[in-house]
C-alpha cells in the first residue's frame, strides 16, 4: 500500500442494506459516513408494511436500527446527499459529496410540524405511492431518522414565486433558512460501501395491465402502503377509486420480471412470490377473512427458510387461491371500477373473472440514476445493471477496496441483503483491520440518578404500533387506566413507541416528571427491551429500572378477534409491570473480558471463508473439520450458476486457509463439549484419541449439509439411478456412457417440498438445469428432460432457463399428487412415465440415465452440536437464528453464529456471504477487550445461608459454591462471572437465603398479586 | 355451558416458552385470553411458593412453560422445575385442590402451534372445573404454603436428582421410586404439619376441632402434632375440662 490506511468507510445508501453495513462496521471500531440521498434512511423497508414470512410489522423490526444509526456516535449521516467522484485506492480514498440544502436548521427543527401545517402547497406523497398528499415541506414519514423536515425546493412557492415563506412566519423554532446553500465535502475513507438498493419496476409504460388508466390496478408497492397503518388510508383495507373495501383482489406475478420484451426484464425478481404470499394473507387479516385473494403466477418460488411453509398455509390453510396461468391483460368490468382479468386454467379452459382490485406484483430494477452512481464510482455493471460481484468473492465490486451488498448486486430479499451488508463491511473491516478505533470514540452516559430509597415515579408509554395494537386494544383507554396505577405519575400513548422521536420524548418526560421507572407496554421485550434500555440510560436512569408489558405479540397479535378481552388483558398486564416496576432497583453493570480467539466448526466454503475473514481481520481462529480434508460439500461441486470454477476456488481457499498465520487448522478433528459463555468459551476437542482444550471468545457453527439418500425412483435398485453430481462425474470418468446415450432425465424435489422436508432445498433446480445445459452442450441431439414441480431458477438465474429451453432441454411439470412412475425397460433403460401439464396425458419417456435432485439435510451431529451450546433449531433440524430478517446469522445466545448450509440450504455465493457476515459479527464481539454482560444474577443473603449446599449442587455453573467462613462452617457466595441468572438456586434454597436480582421474590410476587387483585373479568365482577 | 372465563397465571422462561409465545403472535395464531404472564429467565426460578399464592390470590389455575428436557438455556433448569411441579401436583391432590389447577408444559422458541395449543387445553381444562374459590380453599393453600417453604421438602426435592441419578459419597445410588416414596410421605407429613400449624397459630384449638376442620383422622392429628411439639412450634394452651388445646409456641 503505498498510502496510509484510513479508519473510516463511507456507505452509500440508507436501506436496510446500508444501515447493517453501517452498524457492523461503526460497532468495529471503525467511523462510518452514511450517504443517503433522500432526507431520511429506512429505504424500500421502510414503506413496507409487514415482512414475509412471520408477517413482522416492517417498521416495528427497522425502527430499533434506525434509532441506533441516529445515535451511534460513530456514524456521521450525510443526508440529501450523492456522491459526486471517487479517487485513490483500496485503503485511501478520496470522496467527494454533494450535500443538497433542507432548508431547515436540523440543530434547531423540533419536528413539531408546524410549518407542514401552515404550507399551502400541497404534492404528490412518494412515501405513499403517490396515493396521498402531503405539503412542499414534510418528513418523509413519522419514524424518520432523522426526524427533521425538508423543504422540497421543486414544490416549494417560494422558490417557484419568490414569495410565501409561511413555514418561516410559523416555525416556534426559528428553524427555516431559505439561504442554505449545496455543499461540498471531501471525505478521506479507507473503503466505500455500496448499497443503493433498487427501484420497482414501472407498469406504466406498457398498456397491458391498464395501470395508470384503470385506478384499481395498482402496484405491490401501493398495496403495502393501502394496508400500512401509516399509509393513505390508515390501514383501512379501501380501493383507490371510490374507498369501496373490496371482496376480491387478484396479485399478477412477475409484473416486468420472466419478461424479455423490450419493456421488461428477463430475469426473475426473486422476491415478488413471496410479497405477493404475504399481501394476501395481510389483506385477508384486514379483511376478517371473508376477502377473496387469487395469486396468478407461473412458478411458485418460494425457495427460503420457512418461505414453502407460509406458501402452504396460505393455499391450504388461509384459503388463498393460487392459479397457474400468466394473465396479459386487464380491462374494466364496468363503470363501477371493477376489473375483468381473462385467463386460462391448468386443463386449458378459458375464464374471465371480476376483481374489484388487482395488484400487480412489480419487480426490481436498478435505475438510470444508480447505474450513473456505478459509472461515478468506476465499478463494473452486468446488461442487467446490476453491480459485477466477484464469483466467490460475493460482495466484492470491479474495484478493489469498494464493496457492494443489497438488490443492487442483484435481486434478492432482505435476510439476504443483510447478510450481505454484514459481509461488505466485514470484506471492509479485513481491509483496514490495521487502522481499526483510531478514527471512532466511545460512547458514554450520563451520570446515574441515584433511585435507592426514593419513592417510585412510573412513567408508562404504551404504544399503538400503528394498527398492530391500536387496530384491536383500546389504547387511549389503557393509557387513562395505566395513569390511575399505584406509583405511576405519568403515561401517555404513541403511534411508535420504538420511533427514534419518542426516545427523545420518554427522556423528556423522564426529566420533566423525574421519573425513576419506564414501563413500556408495547410487542416483545425479547427484541426491544435493549432500545429502551439504552433511552433511559441516556435519560440517566439505570437500564434495570425499566419493565416491559408484552401487549403485542402476546396479546393483540394472538386475540384479533376479542378486542374487549385484549384491552382487559393490556391493562392487566401494565398492571402487572407497575407492581414489579416499582420493587425494581439500579443493577450496577457487569464487566468480563473477551477472549480475542474464535473457533469456527467446519471446514467447508463456509467455515474456510468466515475462518479466513477473522484471520484477515486479525484474530486467531481455530477450524475444526470432522473429516480429514477441508473443503467439505464443495468437494463434488463443478461450477456456480454463472459458471465459476468451483474446484478451482476451492483449491485457493484451502491454500490461503491452511497457510495463514492465524489459522489453527484441526482436521479429523470433533467437538467433544463446549462449556462457557460469551467472551469466554473453552471447547474440548478430539482427533484421534487425543484430547485438548481451546480458549475462544466466540463460535460459528458451519457444519454443513448433505444429500438425503432417496428411496424411491429405483435410487439404488438400478445402476441407472443416481443423484446430484453423480451424473456429472459418470460422463466425466467414461466419457463413452454419454456417447451412447440417447435420453437423460432429472427428477426434482425428490423429497423437498413433501411432509418430511417441507421447505424447498433452493439450489436443486439450478443444478439440474446446469447440467442439462452441460450435457447439451456436448451433446446437442441428446434428448434432455426435466420433471419439476416449480422451476425455481431464481434471480439472474433465470436466464439459464430460458437458455435450458432455447437448447431443447424438455420440462415437464408434474404434481406431488401424481409423482413420476420410474421402471426398469430391458437391461439398460429406464421407462418413466408421468402426466404432461401441456397435454395433460400421461406420456413415456424412456432414458438411459435418471439423476435425482434429492432433499438436502442437515448434517448428522447438529442436533448434538446445537445442544452443547443451548442454541435453538428449527423443525427441520437447521440452526434457528435469532430474527429470520434482521439477524440473519445470530443467535438469540451471545458469541454464537451461524453460516451455511447448517443454517438452510443455499448456493455457494450465499454461503460464503453468509460466512463473512458471521465473521463480522464476530470481530465485533471479539475486538471489545471487555464485554457488559447481564447482571442478572443470585444473590446470597449470609444471615439466612447455613452452608447446606444445595444451591451449590444446583448450579450447572459452578456460580455458587460453599466457601469456609471462620466461625460459620460454610456459607455460600455467588461467582457473578459465571452465574447466567437462570435462578434454580433461588428457587431451590431451603433457607430462602438467594434472590435473583431483577427477578427477586418480592417483585415477582407483587406482579402475581398486581395480576388478580381486581379481577377485570366481568363474569367475576357480576357474581 | 357457562361462560366463565378463567384467568391463569402463566410463568413463561425467556428463552423457550415466552419466545414460542411470541412467535405465535408473529405467526398470528389465535388463542384465549386467559393467560396473564410472567416471564423468567428459566422456569427454574419459579417456585412452588409463587404458584401457591397465585391460587390464594385467585387466579383460577396457573401455566408453567419451560423448554423441552435437553434444551434448557441453563442444561437441566427445567429438570428442576419438573421435580418441583410434581411435588406442587401431589400436594394439591392431598390438598383436595387438585393437581388440574396448574400445569407445566414445554414449548420450544420454535413452537409457536403447540404454544398456542396449550393455553387452549389447559384453558379448557381449568373452565370446566370452574372458578377457582381461594376463600373455600384458604386453609389448604395457607398449609400448602407453609409444607413448600419447609427445609425438609426443599431439601428433598432439590436433592432428588443428585443422589437418584448421581452417586453419593458412598457410591450408592438411590432407587427413584424409593425416593419418590420417602419423599411422598415427607410431603403428607408437612401438609399435615401445615394444617394443624395454620390452626394453632389461629388460636387455642382442640384435637377433635381440629380433626373436624382438616378432616384428617385424630389419630394423624395427634401424630403431627407431637413432631410439631418436639419441634417447639406447638404447645398445650390451656385445659377445657379434660380437653386440651393448643396453639403456636411464641417465637
Amino acid at each position: 500500500m503505498s498510502k496510509d490506511k484510513i479508519g473510516s468507510v463511507m456507505v452509500v445508501g440508507g436501506g436496510i442494506g446500508g444501515i447493517q453495513s453501517a452498524l457492523d462496521l461503526a460497532n468495529a471500531g471503525f467511523l462510518v459516513h452514511l450517504v443517503e440521498k433522500s432526507p431520511a434512511i429506512g429505504g424500500i423497508m421502510s414503506a413496507l408494511d409487514k415482512t414475509f414470512p412471520t408477517n413482522d410489522c416492517s417498521m416495528c423490526i427497522l425502527s430499533p436500527k434506525l434509532v441506533e444509526v441516529g445515535m451511534h456516535k460513530n456514524i456521521h449521516l450525510l443526508t440529501l446527499s450523492e456522491v459526486e467522484s471517487l479517487e485513490g485506492e483500496a485503503g485511501n480514498f478520496k470522496v467527494t459529496v454533494r450535500e443538497h440544502p433542507r432548508y431547515i436548521d436540523v440543530t434547531k427543527c423540533i419536528a413539531c410540524g408546524k410549518c407542514a401545517e401552515k404550507c399551502p402547497r400541497k404534492v404528490e406523497d412518494e412515501y405513499n405511492q403517490g396515493l396521498s398528499r402531503r405539503k412542499a415541506v414534510h418528513v418523509p414519514y413519522p419514524q424518520a431518522v432523522p426526524l427533521k423536515y425538508a423543504i422540497d425546493k421543486d414544490h416549494c412557492i417560494y422558490f417557484e414565486k419568490g414569495k410565501c415563506r409561511a413555514c418561516e412566519k410559523f416555525c416556534p423554532a426559528d428553524a427555516i433558512d431559505f439561504d442554505q446553500k449545496e455543499k461540498i465535502y471531501m471525505l478521506e475513507v479507507g473503503s466505500v460501501i455500496v448499497a443503493p438498493g433498487f427501484r420497482c419496476y414501472n407498469p406504466s409504460g406498457t398498456d397491458r395491465y391498464g395501470y395508470g388508466r384503470l385506478p384499481n390496478v395498482v402496484t405491490s408497492m401501493e398495496f403495502e402502503r393501502i394496508l400500512s397503518a401509516s399509509g393513505p388510508f390508515e390501514g383501512h383495507l379501501v380501493r383507490p377509486s371510490d374507498h369501496k373495501k373490496p371482496d376480491k383482489i387478484a396479485w399478477l406475478q412477475c409484473i416486468g420480471s420472466r419478461d424479455i420484451r423490450e419493456d421488461s426484464h428477463g430475469y426473475c425478481s426473486g422476491v415478488c412470490c413471496m410479497y405477493a404470499i404475504k399481501e394476501a394473507l395481510v389483506a385477508k387479516e384486514h379483511a376478517g377473512g371473508k376477502l377473496d385473494t387469487a395469486i396468478f403466477f407461473m412458478d411458485m418460488r418460494t425457495h427460503g427458510k420457512g418461505f414453502e411453509q407460509t406458501y402452504n398455509r396460505a393455499k391450504d390453510k388461509e384459503g388463498v387461491r393460487f392459479i397457474r396461468s400468466r394473465v396479459h391483460t386487464i380491462e374494466p368490468a364496468s363503470d363501477t371500477g371493477d376489473l375483468s382479468v381473462m385467463y386460462v386454467t391448468e386443463d386449458g379452459q378459458m375464464i374471465t373473472e371480476t376483481f374489484d382490485m388487482v395488484v400487480l406484483s412489480v419487480g426490481l430494477e436498478i435505475s438510470d440514476e444508480i447505474k450513473a452512481l456505478a459509472d461515478k464510482l468506476g465499478i463494473e455493471t452486468d446488461s442487467d445493471r446490476f453491480a459485477l460481484a466477484g464469483g466467490f468473492a460475493p460482495v466484492a465490486t470491479s474495484k478493489p477496496g469498494v464493496y457492494v451488498c443489497g438488490a443492487f448486486a442483484g435481486p434478492k430479499d432482505i435476510p439476504q441483503s443483510v447478510m450481505e451488508a454484514s459481509a461488505a463491511s466485514a470484506a471492509a473491516a479485513a481491509l483496514l483491520s490495521s487502522v481499526r478505533n483510531t478514527l471512532t470514540t466511545e460512547k458514554t452516559y450520563p451520570s446515574e440518578i441515584p433511585v435507592l430509597g426514593e419513592k417510585p415515579r412510573i412513567g408508562v408509554f404504551v404504544c399503538h404500533c400503528g394498527t398492530n395494537i391500536g387496530g384491536i386494544v383500546d389504547v387511549p383507554s389503557v393509557k387513562e387506566y395505566a395513569a390511575t396505577l399505584p406509583n405511576v405519575v405519568f403515561a401517555a400513548d404513541n403511534l411508535f413507541t420504538c420511533s427514534q422521536d419518542t426516545q427523545e420524548i420518554i427522556r423528556q418526560k423522564i426529566r420533566e416528571n423525574h421519573l425513576n421507572r419506564v414501563i413500556v407496554a408495547a410487542c416483545t421485550p425479547r427484541t426491544h427491551e435493549p432500545l429502551f434500555r439504552e433511552t433511559i440510560q441516556e435519560a440517566g436512569l439505570n437500564p434495570y429500572l425499566f419493565e416491559f408489558a408484552n401487549i403485542r405479540d402476546q396479546n393483540s397479535w394472538v386475540h384479533q378477534q376479542e378486542p374487549e378481552a385484549a384491552t382487559r388483558k393490556a391493562k392487566d398486564l401494565i398492571r402487572m409491570a407497575a407492581a414489579k416496576a416499582s420493587l425494581l432497583e439500579a443493577i450496577e453493570p457487569l464487566k468480563i473480558e473477551v477472549n480475542p480467539n474464535a473457533l469456527v466448526i467446519g471446514g467447508g466454503v463456509a467455515g474456510m471463508s468466515a475462518a479466513l475473514n477473522l484471520a484477515d481481520q486479525g484474530f486467531k481462529t481455530f477450524l475444526i473439520e470432522r473429516e480429514s480434508q477441508l473443503g467439505g460439500n464443495a468437494l463434488h461441486i463443478r461450477q456456480t450458476w454463472n459458471g465459476h470454477n468451483v474446484g478451482a476456488f476451492v483449491g485457493e481457499l484451502k491454500k490461503s486457509v491452511e497457510s495463514h498465520k492465524n489459522i489453527e487448522v484441526l482436521s479429523g478433528t470433533e467437538i467433544a463439549a463446549i462449556d462457557g459463555f460469551v467472551g469466554n468459551f473453552t471447547s474440548t476437542v478430539q482427533t484421534g484419541d487425543v484430547r485438548r482444550e481451546i480458549q475462544h471468545g466466540a463460535v460459528i457453527l458451519a457444519t454443513g449439509g448433505r444429500a438425503s439418500e432417496p428411496d424411491e425412483y429405483l435410487y439404488g435398485k438400478s445402476s441407472r439411478v443416481m443423484k446430484w453430481h453423480e451424473l456429472d462425474y459418470l460422463f466425466e470418468k467414461e466419457p463413452d456412457k454419454l456417447e451412447k446415450a440417447t435420453g437423460v432425465a432429472f427428477i426434482q424435489c425428490v423429497g423437498s417440498r413433501e411432509p418430511d422436508h417441507p421447505y424447498c432445498s433452493k439450489v436443486c433446480c439450478t443444478a439440474s438445469v446446469q447440467s442439462a445445459i452441460r450435457l447439451k452442450e456436448k451433446k446437442p441431439y441428446l434428448r434432455v428432460y426435466i420433471l419439476y414441480r416449480d422451476m425455481r431458477t431464481f434471480g439472474q438465474r433465470e436466464e439459464l432457463y430460458r437458455k435450458a429451453r432455447e437448447m431443447g432441454v424438455i420440462f415437464i411439470r408434474y404434481s406431488v399428487n401424481e409423482k413420476p412412475m420410474v421402471e426398469k425397460d430391458g437391461e439398460d433403460g429406464l421407462l418413466i412415465t408421468v402426466r404432461d401439464h401441456v397435454l395433460g396425458r400421461q406420456i413415456r419417456i424412456p432414458a438411459d440415465y435418471l439423476n435425482l435432485a434429492t432433499a438436502i439435510l442437515p448434517t448428522e451431529g447438529q442436533k448434538q452440536i446445537a445442544q452443547m451450546l443451548k442454541v435453538p433449531i428449527n423443525d427441520e433440524g437447521f440452526y434457528l437464528e435469532a430474527h429470520i430478517k434482521l439477524r440473519p446469522v445470530d443467535f438469540s445466545t451471545d458469541g454464537v453464529f451461524v453460516c451455511g448450509l447448517c443454517h438452510y440450504p443455499k448456493p455457494i455465493e450465499e454461503a460464503i456471504a453468509q460466512a463473512q457476515a458471521a465473521a463480522a459479527r464476530t470481530a465485533g464481539l471479539l475486538m471489545k477487550k471487555t464485554i457488559d454482560i447481564e447482571p442478572i444474577v443470585s444473590v446470597v443473603d449470609e444471615k439466612k445461608c447455613i452452608g447446606c449446599g444445595l444451591c451449590e449442587l444446583s448450579c450447572s455453573f459452578s456460580a455458587i459454591r460453599l466457601k469456609k467462613v471462620v466461625g460459620k462452617g460454610y456459607r455460600a457466595e455467588n461467582y457473578s462471572a459465571l452465574c447466567k441468572g437462570c435462578g434454580v438456586c433461588a428457587a431451590a434454597c431451603p433457607q430462602h437465603a438467594i434472590d435473583m436480582k431483577h427477578f427477586r421474590e418480592v417483585q415477582i410476587r407483587a406482579a402475581i398479586h398486581a395480576g388478580c387483585t381486581e379481577c377485570a373479568d366481568p363474569v367475576r365482577e357480576a357474581a | 355451558m357457562s361462560d366463565f372465563k378463567p384467568k391463569i397465571l402463566a410463568f413463561l422462561c425467556n428463552w423457550c416458552s415466552y419466545a414460542g409465545a411470541d412467535l405465535a403472535g408473529v405467526s398470528r395464531i389465535q388463542y384465549p385470553p386467559s393467560i396473564r404472564v410472567v416471564r423468567t429467565m428459566c422456569s427454574g426460578r419459579v417456585d412452588p411458593l409463587f404458584v401457591i399464592q397465585a391460587l390464594q390470590d385467585g387466579f383460577d389455575g396457573v401455566f408453567i412453560g419451560g423448554c423441552h428436557i435437553g434444551d434448557c438455556h441453563y442444561q437441566d433448569g427445567n429438570l428442576y422445575t419438573l421435580h418441583r411441579m410434581d411435588m406442587v401436583a401431589h400436594l394439591l391432590d392431598i390438598s383436595g385442590i387438585g393437581r388440574d389447577r396448574v400445569h407445566l408444559r414445554w414449548a420450544s422458541a420454535a413452537e409457536a402451534q403447540p404454544f398456542a395449543d396449550h393455553v387452549t387445553e389447559i384453558t379448557d381444562v381449568i373452565t370446566k372445573l370452574g372458578p377457582f374459590d381461594k376463600t373455600t380453599h384458604e386453609l389448604p393453600l395457607a398449609a400448602l404454603a407453609r409444607a413448600l417453604a419447609t427445609r425438609r421438602l426443599r431439601w428433598l426435592v432439590g436433592i432428588d436428582r443428585h443422589i437418584s441419578e448421581e452417586e453419593n459419597v458412598y457410591l450408592e445410588k438411590t432407587d427413584p421410586e424409593h425416593f419418590k416414596k420417602v419423599l411422598q410421605e415427607a410431603v403428607s407429613a408437612e401438609y399435615h404439619k401445615g394444617l394443624i400449624q395454620e390452626l394453632i397459630t389461629r388460636g387455642p384449638v382442640t384435637v377433635r376441632e381440629m380433626s373436624e376442620k382438616t378432616g384428617l383422622p385424630v389419630h394423624t392429628i395427634s401424630l403431627r402434632l407431637n413432631d410439631l411439639e418436639r419441634s417447639g412450634v406447638a404447645e398445650l394452651d390451656s385445659c377445657e375440662e379434660r380437653t386440651p388445646k393448643f396453639v403456636a409456641s411464641a417465637a
